[in-house]
C-alpha cells in the first residue's frame, strides 16, 4: 500500500511510473532499491528543507541511479524525455550514477565510498549540509565504519547519512548474507545522533530531516523501507534487486498496480 | 636539508614535508590528509603550523582517500600522505572511483617505495605502485630524482588541480639535479649527454647510472652513456627517449619496481609500436617480493638492479 494521504504522495505515484518506464525502455535497472529509496529522495528534493544550490547530496549507493534521475528530472535539472535514454551508449544517464548528469555531485557505484566522500565534503564546507544516502547492505563494507568513526571525531554536525534499510541485497536478505543486526545501536555507539523512521512516511521523513539539520553531531536516519515498494510482486523479493530484459507482461502488470 | 654528514646526500621525504609547510603559507586551500604517518613523512611542522588543515584519519586508508576526495570537491588541494604499500595499495579502488573517475584535486603521496625501504621487509617495500597508478585514467605519476626535484614537483602539483601520484623514498639519497632546470609535467631531463647507450629511469636509483658512467668513460675504448630522468612517468616524454635512442640504438631501463607494469614495459610497448627497435635491457624486480636487509644496496644487488647489474647490462648491450 502506498501512502495516499500526504501532498507528496501524488509525486511519489508519478515518479514510480516514470521509474518503471525508464527501466522498461532501457531493459535493465536496479528497480527494487530505486523503489525503496524513492520516497527518501522525494522528501529531500520536494521539500524546502535544503537548498541544493548550496547544500550537497551524495548518492553512495550508486545503483539507485534510476530513482535519483527520476527525481532530478521532476525538479527540472534536465528534460524528463532524457529518462528513456537510460543506459544508452550516447546518454549521460549511465547505469550507475554519474556526475555528468546536472545536479549530481559525485559519481559512484562501488559501495561504501560515498560516506567518506560526504564526510570530506562536510568538513570542507562547514556552512552547508551534506546529505548522503547509503543502503543497509552497503554497511557490510568496512570503509563505512571508518568514515563513521571519522565523522564523530570531527564533530560533523552538518552531515546526515540516510540509510535505505530494506533488509535485502543482491543475493538474499542481509540477515542471511551478513547480518547487520541493530544498525541504530551501532551508530549510537559510535557517537552519532540516530533517528529511525518509516521510509515511506513523508511526515516522519521530513520531520527527521528537519531535526537532523544543524545538529551538533553527525546524524543517521535509519529509513525502514520496502524493496520494490508499490508493486506487490516485487515487494520484499530480492530477485527484483535488479532486472534484466524486463518483459512487457511484467511491465504492464507493474504499471497497472502503480496507476492510480 | 637534513642532519646527514654529507651535504650531497639528502632526504626526499624531508624535502617534501618542508616544501608542503612552505607552500601552505601562501596557499590557504592546501590540506594534508594523514593516515598516522605524520612524522614518517616529515609533516609534523605542517601539522603544528596549520592544525585546521591537517586532517588525521588514523589507520584507515580507504576512508582517508574518500575524505580527501570530498575535501577536494569543496575546493581544497589535498595531499593524501602515507606509505606507498598502504596508499595507493589498500585504497586503490577508492582512488579509482572517488578521486580519478570524479577527477578531483588530490595528490596521493606514497613514501617508502621500493627496495630502498630496506629494513622493513617485503610487506613495506612497494614494488607495484607505479603499475597501480599508471593504469588509472586521469592519474598523473611522478617520481622525483632527489630533494631538489621533490621541491619542484611538489610545488608544481600544488597548482595542477588534477589527480596525481607522487612516489617518494625513505633513505637519504644523492642530490644530482640542477636547481635551475625547471620541472615541467610531461617532460624528461637529459641528466648527462652521451652517444653509446641510453639509460632511463625514475627516482633516486638513477644515481647508480652516474656512478657507472665515469667508470665507462675512463676505460679504453670508452663508452658514453646518455642518462635520462623520467620523473614524469605519466605523462611520459617519449619523444626525448626516442630521440636519444635513434642516436644510441641501445636502451636500458632501470627501476626500483616490478618489471611487470613498470616503466620498462611501457617504453617497450611504445618502441614496438614505433619504427625504432633498439637493443633493450630492462632492470627491475622480476616477479618477486622483497625482503629485509641492513641497506638497500644489498637488496639492489640481490634483485638485479644494483650498480654491478647495470655495469653487466651495459657490457652486454654494447
Amino acid at each position: 500500500m502506498l501512502n495516499r494521504f500526504h501532498p507528496l504522495s501524488k509525486i511519489s505515484h508519478q515518479l514510480r511510473l516514470d521509474l518503471l518506464g525508464m527501466i522498461y525502455a532501457s531493459g535493465s535497472g536496479h528497480i527494487g532499491g530505486s523503489l525503496s529509496s524513492l520516497d527518501i529522495l522525494i522528501s529531500l528534493y520536494h521539500s524546502n528543507i535544503f537548498d541544493f544550490k548550496k547544500d550537497h547530496f551524495i548518492l553512495s549507493a550508486g545503483h539507485l541511479a534510476c530513482a535519483l534521475y527520476t527525481v532530478l528530472a521532476s525538479k527540472k535539472y534536465f528534460p524528463a524525455n532524457l529518462l528513456s535514454t537510460y543506459t544508452d551508449f550516447d546518454s549521460i544517464l549511465q547505469g550507475h550514477i554519474s556526475k555528468d548528469v546536472p545536479g549530481v555531485e559525485y559519481s559512484s557505484g562501488s559501495l561504501g565510498q560515498g560516506l567518506s566522500f560526504a564526510t570530506g565534503l562536510a568538513l570542507g564546507d562547514p556552512k552547508h549540509t551534506t546529505i548522503c544516502l547509503t543502503s543497509d547492505g552497503e554497511h557490510q563494507e568496512g570503509q563505512i565504519w571508518e568514515s563513521v568513526m571519522f565523522s564523530k571525531k570531527y564533530k560533523l554536525g552538518n552531515l546526515i547519512n540516510i540509510v535505505d534499510c530494506n533488509g535485502l541485497q543482491i543475493d538474499g536478505t542481509t540477515q542471511d548474507i551478513m547480518p547487520l543486526n541493530n544498525l541504530a545501536a551501532k551508530y549510537v555507539q559510535f557517537g552519532w545522533t540516530v533517528t529511525t523512521v518509516d521510509g515511506h512516511n513523508f511526515n516522519q521523513l521530513i520531520k527527521s530531516l528537519k531535526q537532523a539539520k544543524n545538529s551538533d553531531y553527525p546524524n543517521c536516519i535509519i529509513a525502514n523501507t520496502v524493496l520494490g515498494k508499490g508493486v506487490s510482486f516485487m515487494e520484499n523479493n530480492y530477485k527484483y534487486h535488479d532486472v534484466k530484459n524486463l518483459d512487457e507482461k511484467t511491465y504492464l502488470a507493474a504499471k497497472d498496480e502503480l496507476t492510480l | 636539508m637534513n642532519s646527514h654528514s654529507n651535504p650531497n646526500i639528502q632526504s626526499i621525504r624531508q624535502a617534501f614535508g618542508q616544501t608542503i609547510d612552505q607552500l601552505a603559507k601562501n596557499n590557504p586551500k592546501l590540506y594534508v590528509v594523514s593516515m598516522d604517518l605524520k612524522s614518517s613523512l616529515s609533516l609534523s611542522d605542517f601539522a603544528t603550523h596549520y592544525p585546521a588543515r591537517f586532517v588525521e584519519c588514523g589507520i584507515a586508508e580507504a576512508n582517508a582517500a574518500g575524505v580527501a576526495a570530498g575535501l577536494a570537491k569543496s575546493g581544497k588541494t589535498v595531499f593524501l600522505c602515507s606509505f606507498a604499500c598502504f596508499s595507493p595499495a589498500i585504497n586503490w579502488a577508492v582512488i579509482r572511483q572517488s578521486i580519478c573517475y570524479n577527477n578531483l584535486d588530490v595528490k596521493i603521496v606514497g613514501s617508502h617505495s621500493g627496495l630502498m625501504t630496506a629494513e622493513l621487509g617485503a610487506t613495506h617495500q612497494s614494488l607495484e605502485d607505479i603499475a597501480l597508478m599508471t593504469t588509472l585514467p586521469n592519474m598523473e605519476v611522478f617520481a622525483p630524482l632527489d630533494t631538489i626535484e621533490t621541491q619542484k614537483i611538489t610545488s608544481v602539483l600544488a597548482k595542477s588541480r588534477r589527480p596525481a601520484y607522487l612516489r617518494l623514498v625513505r633513505p637519504s639519497t644523492p642530490v644530482l639535479s640542477n636547481p635551475k632546470f625547471p620541472f615541467t609535467i610531461g617532460k624528461s631531463q637529459i641528466l648527462k649527454k652521451g652517444k653509446d647507450v641510453t639509460i632511463i629511469g625514475y627516482g633516486p636509483i638513477l644515481y647508480q647510472a652516474f656512478e657507472v658512467q665515469s667508470i665507462f668513460q675512463n676505460q679504453k675504448p670508452s663508452i658514453s652513456l646518455e642518462i635520462i630522468n623520467c620523473s614524469s612517468v605519466k605523462p611520459l616524454d617519449f619523444d626525448t627517449i626516442l630521440k636519444s635512442v635513434k642516436k644510441t640504438k641501445r636502451l636500458i631501463c632501470l627501476e626500483d619496481h616490478q618489471k611487470n607494469g613498470g616503466l620498462g614495459q611501457i617504453v617497450a610497448s611504445l618502441f614496438l609500436s614505433s619504427k625504432i627497435h633498439p637493443k633493450f635491457i630492462h632492470l627491475g624486480v622480476n616477479n618477486q617480493f622483497g625482503r629485509s636487509a641492513k641497506n638497500y644496496q644489498q637488496l639492489y644487488n640481490y634483485y638485479g638492479i644494483g650498480k654491478n647489474n647495470l655495469m653487466s647490462a651495459i657490457k652486454k648491450i654494447i
